[in-house]
């Protein structure tokens, strides 16, 4: 019991064990709802239910009627408990706080500007969630879920963005990459 | 409702152990692309092994029916998958690892991350009809799996993915991949 404890008041863990949990999580979404884990297809049908409230005649379309509906989906919720997870996460660890500064590996090579990093931060979300739409998936939904069943695709995604990740580390490290 | 009650509860643990694996950690998530701390890969490689042993086990034994297996269109998984990487090699997350990390209290992940993924995502779904059929039009080979493309066996493909897994851990933590360089400037 102390053992658990003290394995749930780590800030990291093993990420073999973490991991390994991950699957078990992949396949209880399979065995007891019959869905797949994901991040990316939420926030589709959240800017669905968002867009409708605002502007419903331009958001009335096969997209967000059909593709991706705005509803409450199954991953929406999935997605909601994963904020929560991460909460959880923090406060076993007792790192649950308000942070304004960014990671410290950031400001060293972007300086400590915020402005800075929100911007890139709002930015690579764009990008991440447009990718996503092309690949048909996240890391989560597509490499993780896709993987698990073998999808070709699930390869496909986690080789191209293994190469143009490291590509792109290589262009913003530079000298200390 | 009790769909909805284990998509939350489902939900808690993802978002727990992308905590716990660090994965809601900028420079953890950017190092994996420096290649000096490798957690990222290990995470995903062994949750792929897991997974996909208990998966096709779960199927032989007809607990399990698949749900539908994502499509295949090569040009717009990679294309997808290459846009995809710069995106997290700049801001340092991905969708999920972005949703648990605001959950932490990193403002940087709660406004604009999850304002950025919102306006992809209204941009997505605004020109998809313009963008999105022709490209999974491309080399498109439908919901299969590899064991269908290749007409072999699924568990062989396992068996091979587990045992790349364990023999690219043993290189890994025995200092056989190693880059020293971890955090910048030390």
């Amino acid at each position: 019991m102390t053992k658990i404890r003290r394995l749930l008041a780590q800030e990291t863990w093993s990420p073999y064990l973490a991991g390994g949990l991950l699957g078990v999580v992949g396949l209880l979404a399979v065995g007891m709802s019959n869905s797949l884990l994901g991040a990316s297809g939420a926030f589709e049908n959240l800017a669905g239910i968002l867009g409708k409230a605002i502007a419903p005649e331009a958001f009335d379309n096969l997209y967000f009627n059909y593709v991706m509906p705005a509803e409450i989906t199954w991953s929406v919720v999935l997605l909601i408990g994963m904020f929560f997870g991460g909460m959880l996460g923090a406060a076993t660890a007792g790192t649950l706080r308000w942070r304004t500064k960014p990671d410290e590996q950031w400001q060293s090579i972007f300086g400590p500007s915020t402005a800075k990093r929100w911007g890139l931060a709002f930015g690579g979300g764009i990008v991440l969630q447009y990718a996503a739409g092309i690949a048909g998936g996240c890391t989560s939904g597509l490499a993780i879920s896709g993987g698990m069943l073998l999808a070709p695709a699930a390869f496909l995604f986690i080789a191209g963005m293994f190469a143009s990740g490291i590509a792109t580390a290589l262009i913003v490290y530079r000298r200390s990459y | 409702m009790g769909n909805m009650l284990m998509a939350l509860t489902l939900g808690v643990v993802f978002g727990f152990l992308l905590n716990k694996a660090g994965l809601t950690k900028y420079h953890k998530i950017v190092n994996v692309f420096r290649l000096t701390d490798l957690a990222v890969l290990k995470f995903m490689m062994s949750g792929l092994t897991v997974a996909m042993l208990g998966l096709y086990a779960m199927r032989s034994l007809g607990w399990v029916t698949f749900p539908a297996v994502p499509a295949t269109y090569i040009v717009g998984n990679l294309v997808g998958g290459l846009l995809f990487g710069v995106g997290m090699a700049l801001a340092g997350y991905c969708p999920g690892t972005c949703v648990a990390g605001a959950g932490e209290g990193k403002l940087d992940y709660l406004i604009p991350g999850l304002l950025g993924f919102l306006t992809g995502a209204v941009l997505f779904g605004l020109t998809y009809p313009s963008v999105f059929p022709a490209i999974s039009r491309l080399a498109a080979y439908g919901n299969v799996t590899l064991g269908q493309l290749w007409n072999v066996n699924s568990w062989l493909l396992i068996g091979l993915f587990a045992g790349m897994s364990l023999f690219l851990f043993y290189l890994i933590d025995n200092g056989m991949i190693r880059r020293d360089r971890l955090a910048v400037g030390k």
